[in-house]
C-alpha cells in the first residue's frame, strides 16, 4: 500500500508535548527557546549528510516524534563537537538531546542505521569495564574481527606497531572492582561483553 | 608548583610522545605533575552516547581521585578528557546548587571539587608566556605553523571557560613565544571526524580533508595540534592505506610540547618526532632545527 499522503494540517496546539517536557526535566533543554535561526545546522560538519540537520532535531522534539528521533541516521554519526549548542543563541543543548535519545534507543532496542558505529561504542566500553582504562589495539583488533573486516587498516595497523604506537602491557586501574561496580548500576553497559 | 595530571588512556596508549613530552615540557618549567593516583578511563565518546550515569559516575571517581591527593586543580593534556571531567564538575556543583536551595541538609555537599583545566589552559594561565618563553634555547625560526585546536579545547564555551571557541589565540600565542611563525586559517576548531576513526573512515576522510587543504592553502609547513583525536585523526590518513585522502598533502601533524620540547633544546630522540607517521624530520632539518 502506498504510503498516506493526505494533507492533514498540523495544530501544534493538539500536539504530543510529553517529549518536550521530558526533555526539558531530564537533561534541562528547553527547546522552546528555539527560533529556528538555523546556526546550529549551518555550523554541523556533518550536517550535509544528515538526515534530520540539528535544527529539525530540535523541531522533532517539539513536535513529540520519538520514533524518528530514535531511529534516524543522525543519531548515530553526531560528531559531539559541540559547534551547534556552541553557537546557538539561545544555548539549546543539542548534543545532550541526542545523547537522551540515543540511550533511550539502547534501552528499548531500536534499530540503529549505524550498526558499526554502535558496535565500536560498545567495544570501547567493554574495554573500560575489563580494565577501567581503553586498550585501543584490543578495541581495534576485536571491531575488526566482529564488523567482519578484519584486513580493514591493516598497512596502518602495521605502520603504527612498527612505530611503537601501541601498548601490550600494563595499563589498567588497580581496584578495577570500583569501576565494575558502576558498570552493574548501568542498564545498557550492563550486557556488553 | 604542583598539580594532578590526568593523562587519559591515549596518552598511555597510542600517543606517549605527547604524554612524555608533556612531562619534559613541565619538568623544565618547574611544575611537578603528580598523576591521579588510579584513574579511569572518562568514557570517552562511547560513555556519554550510551549512558550518561555511567559516564558521570566514571568521571565522579576520577575527580575523588584528584580530591585525595589534596591539589585544587587537575590538567588533561586531553581536550576529551577535559570535557568529560569538566562535565562532571559543572554538573555536580549545578546538583549541590540546587539542593542547597531547598535547604537540605548541609552534610551531603560534595568535597571541595577540583579545578579541571586542559594543557593549553594550563600553560597560558597558570605558568604563563614569558614564564614559557624563558628556557627557549633553539628559537623555531623559519617555521610557518597552523595551530589547529580541534573541538572540545575551547567548545561548548560554557563549559570550556577557555579562550574563545571560534577564533582562539592561546597555542598561536606559545608557539609565536618559541620563535614560530603562525598563519591565520579558517580551520582552527573544525572537527577532525573526532570519534569515528575506526567505524566510520568516510567522515573522517571528509573532515580531515578539509582541515588539511585548508592549512595547506594558508601555506602552513606543519599542523600543531594539542589532542591526541586530532593527531591521529589527521595524522593517519595522509596517504597509506586504501582508506586514504585522494591526494597527499603530506603535512605533518605535530603535537604542541614536542615542539616547546624541540625549542627548549631537548634532543630529537626524546621528543618522540620519530613516532609520528607523517614524518615531520626533514621539515625541521630544512630549517636547521634538528
Amino acid at each position: 500500500m502506498d504510503a498516506d499522503t493526505t494533507y492533514r494540517p498540523l495544530f501544534l496546539n493538539h500536539i504530543d508535548d510529553s517529549l518536550r517536557t521530558e526533555i526539558k526535566r531530564n537533561c534541562s533543554v528547553d527547546v522552546e527557546l528555539c527560533m529556528e535561526c538555523g546556526k546550529c545546522s549551518g555550523g554541523c560538519p556533518n550536517g550535509h549528510v544528515f538526515d534530520y540537520t540539528p535544527r529539525k532535531i530540535v523541531q522533532l522534539v517539539k513536535l513529540g516524534d520519538r520514533q524518528t528521533l530514535m531511529t534516524m541516521d543522525a543519531l548515530w554519526i553526531c560528531l559531539s563537537c559541540q559547534a551547534c549548542v556552541d553557537r546557538c543563541p539561545s544555548g539549546i543543548d543539542i548534543p545532550a538531546i541526542l545523547d537522551y535519545m540515543r540511550e533511550k534507543a539502547c534501552r528499548t532496542g531500536a534499530k540503529t542505521s549505524r550498526p558499526l558505529v554502535r558496535l565500536f561504542h560498545e567495544l570501547v566500553l567493554s574495554s573500560i569495564r575489563g580494565h577501567g582504562r581503553v586498550s585501543e589495539l584490543d578495541v581495534a583488533l576485536k571491531y575488526n574481527w566482529k564488523a567482519g573486516q578484519p584486513f580493514k587498516d591493516a598497512r596502518l595497523g602495521m605502520r603504527m606497531l612498527f612505530k611503537g604506537k601501541f601498548r601490550f602491557y600494563g595499563n589498567g586501574v588497580k581496584q578495577r572492582a570500583e569501576v565494575r561496580r558502576l558498570f552493574e548500576k548501568s542498564v545498557i553497559a550492563k550486557d556488553v561483553s | 608548583m604542583s598539580v594532578a595530571y590526568f593523562p587519559g588512556c591515549s596518552l598511555h596508549g597510542v600517543s606517549r610522545e605527547y604524554d612524555r613530552t608533556t612531562r619534559l615540557v613541565c619538568e623544565r618549567l618547574g611544575v611537578r605533575l603528580e598523576e591521579v593516583y588510579d584513574w579511569n578511563c572518562c568514557g570517552a565518546t562511547a560513555g556519554h552516547s550510551m549512558d550518561h550515569e555511567l559516564t558521570m559516575g566514571l568521571n565522579g571517581r576520577n575527580l575523588a581521585q584528584v580530591s585525595l591527593m589534596n591539589l585544587d586543580s587537575v590538567m588533561t593534556p586531553c581536550p576529551g578528557c577535559f570535557n568529560r571531567l569538566k562535565n562532571a564538575r559543572v554538573r555536580i556543583e549545578a546538583t549541590a546548587a540546587r539542593s542547597r536551595k531547598k535547604e537540605q541538609s548541609m552534610k551531603d555537599r560534595p568535597a571541595k571539587l577540583p579545578k579541571v583545566m586542559n594543557l593549553l589552559q594550563f600553560l597560558v594561565e597558570e605558568i604563563g608566556l614569558q614564564q614559557i618563553a624563558k628556557p627557549v634555547t633553539v628559537p623555531l625560526e623559519g617555521l610557518k605553523l597552523a595551530a589547529y585546536y580541534g573541538c572540545l579545547n575551547t567548545r561548548p564555551r560554557k563549559i570550556a571557560e577557555f579562550d574563545d571557541s571560534e577564533q582562539p589565540v592561546s597555542m598561536d600565542r606559545i608557539l609565536d613565544t618559541l620563535g614560530a611563525e603562525t598563519v591565520s586559517w579558517s580551520h582552527k576548531t573544525e572537527c577532525c571526524g573526532g570519534p569515528f576513526t575506526a567505524s566510520e573512515v568516510g567522515i573522517v576522510l571528509d573532515l580531515g580533508h578539509q582541515v588539511l587543504e585548508a592549512a595547506r592553502y594558508a601555506t602552513a609547513d606543519a599542523i600543531v595540534v594539542a589532542c591526541p583525536m586530532c593527531q591521529l585523526n589527521l595524522d593517519s590518513r595522509q596517504g597509506v592505506d586504501g582508506n586514504a585522502l585522494p591526494f597527499r598533502p603530506g603535512l605533518p601533524v605535530i603535537y604542541l610540547t614536542q615542539l616547546i620540547a624541540l625549542a627548549y633544546g631537548f634532543p630529537v630522540r626524546r621528543t618522540g618526532l620519530r613516532r609520528l607517521l607523517v614524518e615531520p624530520l626533514s621539515l625541521l632539518r630544512r630549517k636547521g632545527l634538528a
